[in-house]
């Protein structure tokens, strides 16, 4: 593996030449021989190749990042371990469908905001599995008889259907019913990016809107084809084809770097019931000082990984480090730090000590000063037996 | 932005009006990011308010997986990108100062943003205007300067000179929250 990684320009041109490799070989097979290849679509094939390999780049430069690194090395750890199988499962297949298909959270933030979430994800998620399936040849269509076709996939011959029945008629409008489900998503997305003042506090123009007028775009012009070909006899269909094409090419080039990024790195989140949080709400690891459980030791050990990796000096005078107190105790020790009354030194129950000799008063009782100075006295005695 | 948040613990008398102003904060879902508490409860009631130091090289930022805690051009450290949190939490338990706060029901992350939409255009974040004590303000970084003279000048006046290597014994007790 290390001889081969030295042939190229780094790991990453290497990850992206095999995805290339791989791509055309399923192209290779899925058209027999390139015999079914629909030249019709060779625009939208070579921007797919572009879309790929910028996936792999962006994937990579994300998998750099120390934190990235680390939470994936421990997810295959723990997929790898074989006592750990039964949570594997159970957290792969939860995240996967609460998470991922039903986009559980989402509708949490708004039932509006979950709909056309819901909409603009699987709508996308649809037309590019056809976009690519057709494109990439890995599916056509073959005519066993004048009234029946058959979907090859790969091919291998799978189902046969009659040339208008439902099913057929289902799956030529595929990408139309998909289109739709976009379409009315970015609709409602783009009316709360205008209404919502909230969320124009930290949006960006090239991040946030851009996209969504792409996506208008791309489903606006492939509608219009429908409506072109269907009601109007294929008035300037020629035209508006290579207009769709073009904001699809956009679409694609445009995927790996913008906000739609967010779908692919989506599956990292089954690393939190994998390594982390096994059920929700329910921490093991307790805190330091307080006890109180507020995280599991997989995860402080990763943070303290990640922070090290990255030169972070979080290590305190006694060797404990700030990631092993809970948040409400490190707010304390920051607090405790600036007036000079650090807990962990003397007895909780004497008086507090401040750095300026200005004393805060107990309950509105003006104390003398020598109740302060015994408790001095009494520190320095701890001090001497420890 | 050329304004700093100035905290001062133990000017804090507990009113806990900063927690109601951060709940009316513009995109903060009615759920408040900063906190107030007590230093030492079987001592006194004196309470703290504690509000995210917006750090230069934010732990936060560096320890969370997904790359969704983004840092405003002002220096402002802005809660998780709702598309990319994916809710690990990582960012509560890197953050020193135990600042970021999660839903678990909404799956993301939120903390102190300095009332962003305020304070990029030089306006008081929402706690900052409303503490009647003056233990959070929003003053300009001069000012900071000044204030911490002024401290320094009294402690020479009541007799204290620093210790050796300890810096806090001379200028105590206060700090900024600032973003150049
Ligand atoms: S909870 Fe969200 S913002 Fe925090 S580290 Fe995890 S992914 Fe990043
Ligand atoms: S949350 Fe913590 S680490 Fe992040 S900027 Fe604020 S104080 Fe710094």
């Amino acid at each position: 593996m290390k001889q081969l990684e030295r042939s190229f320009y780094s790991k990453t041109s290497m990850y992206s030449f095999f995805v290339i490799v791989l791509l055309f070989f399923s192209m290779w097979i899925g058209t027999s021989q390139f015999k079914h290849i629909d030249m019709a679509l060779i625009g939208y094939m070579i921007s797919s190749f572009i879309f790929a390999i910028g996936l792999t780049v962006r994937m990579c430069s994300w998998l750099i990042r120390p934190a990235t690194h680390q939470v994936i090395k421990r997810s295959f750890k723990n997929l790898k371990t074989k006592e750990r199988k039964k949570r594997n499962i159970k957290s792969i297949a939860t995240t996967a469908f609460e998470n991922i298909v039903l986009q559980k959270f989402i509708f949490k933030r708004g039932l509006y905001r979950g709909i056309q979430h819901f909409l603009i994800a699987w709508g996308c998620i649809g037309s590019f599995a056809i976009t690519f399936g057709l494109t990439f040849g890995w599916m056509h269509f073959d005519l066993i008889d004048p009234d029946t076709y058959q979907i090859i996939v790969m091919g291998i011959p799978t189902i046969i259907m009659p040339a208008h029945g439902i099913f057929a008629e289902m799956v030529y409008n595929g990408l139309n019913i998909t289109a739709l489900m976009v379409l009315v998503g970015v609709i409602m997305a783009i009316t709360r990016r205008i209404r919502s003042k909230d969320v124009k506090v930290t949006q960006r123009v090239e991040f946030d809107l851009f996209p969504l007028y792409l996506l208008l775009a791309v489903t606006g012009t492939g509608l219009l084809l429908t409506v072109l070909y269907t009601f109007l006899e294929g008035w300037m269909h020629p035209y508006m084809s290579l207009v769709h094409q073009v904001t699809v090419v956009v679409l694609l080039i445009y995927f790996p770097f913008g906000k739609l990024f967010h779908l692919p790195i989506r599956p990292l989140a089954t690393a939190v019931p994998l390594n982390y949080q096994e059920t929700v709400k329910v921490d093991t690891r307790a805190c330091l000082k307080c006890n109180t459980p507020y995280s599991s030791d997989d995860q402080i050990e990763d943070v303290k990984g990640i922070l090290g990796a990255q030169a972070f000096d979080l290590k305190l005078a006694d060797g404990s480090y700030l990631s092993d107190y809970c948040p409400a105790c490190r707010r304390r020790i920051r607090v405790m730090k600036q007036l000079n009354m650090e807990a962990p030194l003397g007895n909780p129950y004497d008086p507090v000590q401040t750095r300026n000799g200005i004393h805060i008063s107990g309950f509105g009782k003006k104390r003398q000063d020598e109740f302060y100075n015994k408790a001095t006295k009494s520190d320095s005695k701890q001090e001497e037996r420890v | 932005m050329n304004k700093i948040m100035y905290l001062e613990f133990e000017r804090c008398i507990g009113c806990r009006a900063c927690l109601a102003a951060c709940r009316e904060c513009g995109g903060h879902d009615a759920k408040e990011r900063n906190y107030v508490e007590y230093v030492d409860f079987m001592e006194s009631r004196q309470t703290y308010p504690m509000l995210c130091m917006q750090c230069k090289d934010p732990a936060c930022a560096r320890v969370c997986p997904a790359n969704a805690i983004q840092i405003t051009e002002e220096g402002v450290v802005l809660s998780a990108m709702e598309e990319k949190c994916i809710g690990c939490r990582n960012c509560t338990f890197g953050c020193p100062f135990g600042i970021p706060k999660f839903d678990f029901e909404e799956n993301k992350m939120y903390k102190c943003d300095m009332c962003y939409d305020r304070s990029k255009h030089d306006i008081a974040p929402m706690c900052a205007s409303v503490c009647p004590s003056e233990a959070i303000r929003f003053i300009d970084f001069d000012e900071m300067q000044e204030l911490r003279r002024k401290r320094t000048q009294m402690n020479l006046i009541e007799g204290k000179k620093p210790a050796e290597h300890d810096k806090w014994q001379y200028v105590p007790e206060f700090f900024g929250v600032y973003s150049d």
